[in-house]
């Protein structure tokens, strides 16, 4: 069963090059559908973000991919795999750092890789070996003895990206792999996702920070169990915003009353506050120019570039 | 499966010795509550307050009186030179009150009936009946030194008290006591590890490894019957040197038991933590299971004495197995038929909540 393969959207060449392949993904606890029809598919060597608010099931996709839950309906196939033998088949070829600790705060860095290749049945010269290499590629430099508890936030986590390494997986899921992490170190991280694609292995990601989202060659937008958007991120500020997009900034005049006329504007396509300015997009350069001219002269107007927050709050914000 | 739970043996060692709490909890708890318990919980009743009035020249009372304080059992109560002896036991001045005929005792005596009152408090029941039974063997004791004539008895016994001639309570409570030491640390460290680490969410990377559901249980339990065993060979040898408590029967039969009885704990440990949240539940129902278990396991009180119900009970609980075992192999040098049954039962009950908690844990871990 489940030589179902996805009819091809892309050529054949694409076609052979996915290592993530879902369709109709569903999974229902209770009454409660957490992921619900969820089709897309992964290449090999790609980074691949999910983007959306707490409990749109980004975690509970991770996790199925993984092997560790299994699906109510649907297909998974990773690398090749499906669930049929419990998750272990999958479990062996994926690498997966969850959003909670996966190191043991009162183990050294040495014990807890220990542990990691234990888990993994993996010899200990192997385990050396393999070891090595991840601190080359990580820059890893804190001695074997540091305990993890005394290790600062950014470091812990390449730590752990190196445990969840050890066995040399083909694809890598990181559930929010950054949260509470400092801003230098989150750029230090994600440098070294992009080095771990660059030979050949895929990165599946979660993440709330938009910059970060802008760094994957794919986005999927998810809301309420389902994919509402995906592409790159070029695509989905094309496809979310055909027109052009303004920046409105009040310069401490009332927004108020200029703000409810800009509403009722023709070809308005979305208007959201952005700290003390508000972004404005229309459907036409023409009807944007005609609208914005309106406004008062105080009012300070720029044309700009929808970012991926603009995407998330029109495609995701709006309609809740 | 052997590099996998070699991991998990020095990774879960490495964290209960690393960590203070744990080691206190391990080492220095059991050898602590094994002196507290040892020392305290005495069915011996020592220091009983006696009260003694009478005439100040009836010498053959005070005589009397003298033995009963050199019997080692009674002390002399504090009293005021007007006291009452009702008053004096209802204010708790003593335990009780021996008061000497009016007439004096010898004269009473020569009349032949020698009546003398003791007023007992009985409000701790336990305390009086050893008084009363103190003070019969202290009276016939004198009887038999004054007059050559033992109280008329018809049928005298020979007593020879087996295994424990000096009848110290210490001997027969520190098994019970270890008993319960070696299951409350089992179950609760069982139960807390896998708890934390479910809250803390390290248990998600042990399960996204390709590992079957025995080894995750294995991995997770293995190592604490080790701790266990090494906390009651430590127990063991507490009560030998702190209470010269023996083991008359053979050590193989030590471990064998404490074997088969931290497989039953570590179980029910492991099936306490599939049913709780987070570390404080698992504390909870660890003392949930562990103190009808502690009540029923006759360290404390006899099982036989127990209403039927209760009786059937007991019977469920291994704990009560591993005191009996223990109290047969450290004392009465482990007679192979008792062991065998016992250790039988435990290894039945050890199956029964192994079977239970690996089915339960699987359901937790899909």
């Amino acid at each position: 069963m489940n030589d179902t393969v996805v009819p091809g959207r892309g050529d054949k060449g694409l076609l052979r090059n996915r290592v993530v392949e879902v369709e109709n993904l569903t999974i229902r606890f209770g009454d409660f559908t957490a992921v619900d029809g969820v089709s897309f598919s992964v290449r090999k060597g790609e980074i691949f973000g999910f983007l959306g608010a707490n409990g749109a099931g980004k975690t509970t996709t991770i996790r199925m991919l993984c092997g560790l839950l299994a699906p109510t309906s649907g297909v998974v196939r990773v690398g090749g795999l499906d669930f049929d033998d419990g998750g272990n088949g999958i479990k062996s070829i994926v690498g997966y750092m969850s959003q909670k600790f996966t190191l043991y705060d009162d183990l050294t860095v040495g014990e807890n890789l220990d542990f990691a290749a234990g888990l993994r049945k993996l010899p200990a010269a192997a385990a050396e070996k393999r070891r090595a290499e991840l601190f080359g590629m990580t820059g890893f430099d804190r001695p074997l003895t540091a305990k993890v508890s005394d290790l600062p936030g950014g470091i812990k986590q390449e730590l752990a990206l190196a445990a969840a390494m050890l066995h040399d997986p083909e694809i890598v899921f990181l559930d929010e792999p950054t949260s509470g992490v400092s801003p230098a170190a989150r750029a230090r991280f994600w440098g070294l996702i992009r080095r771990i694609t660059a030979v050949g292995k895929t990165v599946i990601v979660t993440t709330h920070y938009m910059d970060e989202a802008e760094q994957c060659g794919r986005i999927a937008l998810m809301r309420a169990g389902r994919i509402i958007a995906l592409g790159s991120p070029d695509e989905l500020k094309d496809s979310a915003f055909p027109g052009p997009m303004a920046e409105v900034d009040f310069q401490g005049s009332d927004p108020a009353a200029p703000i409810e006329r800009l509403r009722k504007a023709p070809g308005l396509l979305a208007l959201s506050p952005h700290g003390m300015r508000w972004h404005a997009a229309f459907s036409e350069g023409a009807l944007m120019d005609a609208a914005l001219s309106a406004l008062p002269v105080s009012v300070r107007v720029r044309k700009i570039k929808p970012s991926l927050e603009d995407v998330f709050i029109r495609l995701a914000g709006g309609a809740q | 499966m052997g590099i996998t739970l070699r991991a998990f043996i020095r990774k879960e060692l490495v964290q209960t010795l690393r960590d203070t709490r744990r080691r206190v909890l391990l080492f220095g708890a059991p050898v602590i509550q094994l002196t507290i318990f040892g020392l305290a919980l005495s069915t011996e009743i020592k220091n009983i307050r006696l009260a003694v009035f009478s005439r100040p020249d009836d010498a053959m009372f005070l005589r009397l009186a003298e033995r009963f304080y050199a019997s080692g059992w009674f002390v002399p109560a504090v009293r005021g030179p007007g006291d009452d002896p009702m008053e004096l036991i209802a204010s708790g001045g003593a335990d009780a009150a021996l008061i000497a005929p009016a007439e004096g005792l010898r004269r009473s005596a020569e009349r032949g009936s020698g009546k003398m009152q003791l007023l007992v408090d009985a409000s701790n029941a336990s305390k009086a009946r050893a008084v009363e039974a103190y003070s019969k063997s202290v009276i016939s004791e004198a009887a038999l030194r004054e007059y050559g004539t033992p109280l008329r008895t018809p049928v005298r016994f020979d007593v020879r008290v087996l295994y424990n001639p000096a009848m110290r309570s210490s001997l027969y409570l520190v098994p019970g006591v270890m008993g319960m030491l070696v299951c409350l640390i089992t179950i609760i460290l069982t139960a807390m590890s896998l708890a934390r680490e479910r809250e803390v969410g390290t248990f998600e990377t042990i399960v996204s490894a390709p590992l079957s559901d025995l080894e995750v249980l294995l991995g997770k339990t293995v190592p604490y019957v080790i701790l266990g065993l090494l906390d009651a060979a430590l127990v063991v040898g507490a009560g030998y040197m702190i209470f010269g408590v023996p083991v008359r029967g053979p050590l193989w039969q030590l471990a064998l038991a404490s074997m088969v009885f931290v497989v039953a704990t570590v179980a029910i440990g492991t099936f306490v933590s599939t049913v709780s949240r987070n570390q404080q539940q698992a504390m909870l129902g660890g003392f949930i299971f562990l103190f009808p278990a502690m009540l029923m396991s006759g360290i404390m009180y006899p099982v036989e004495n127990m209403p039927g119900a209760m009786i059937a009970a007991a019977y469920l609980d291994p704990l009560m197995y591993f005191v009996r075992l223990l109290r047969n192999i450290m004392l009465k040098g482990g007679a192979p038929g008792v062991f065998w049954t016992d250790v039988g039962a435990m290894a039945l009950m050890a199956l029964a909540s192994a079977g239970l908690a690996y089915r339960r844990f699987r359901r937790t871990l899909n």
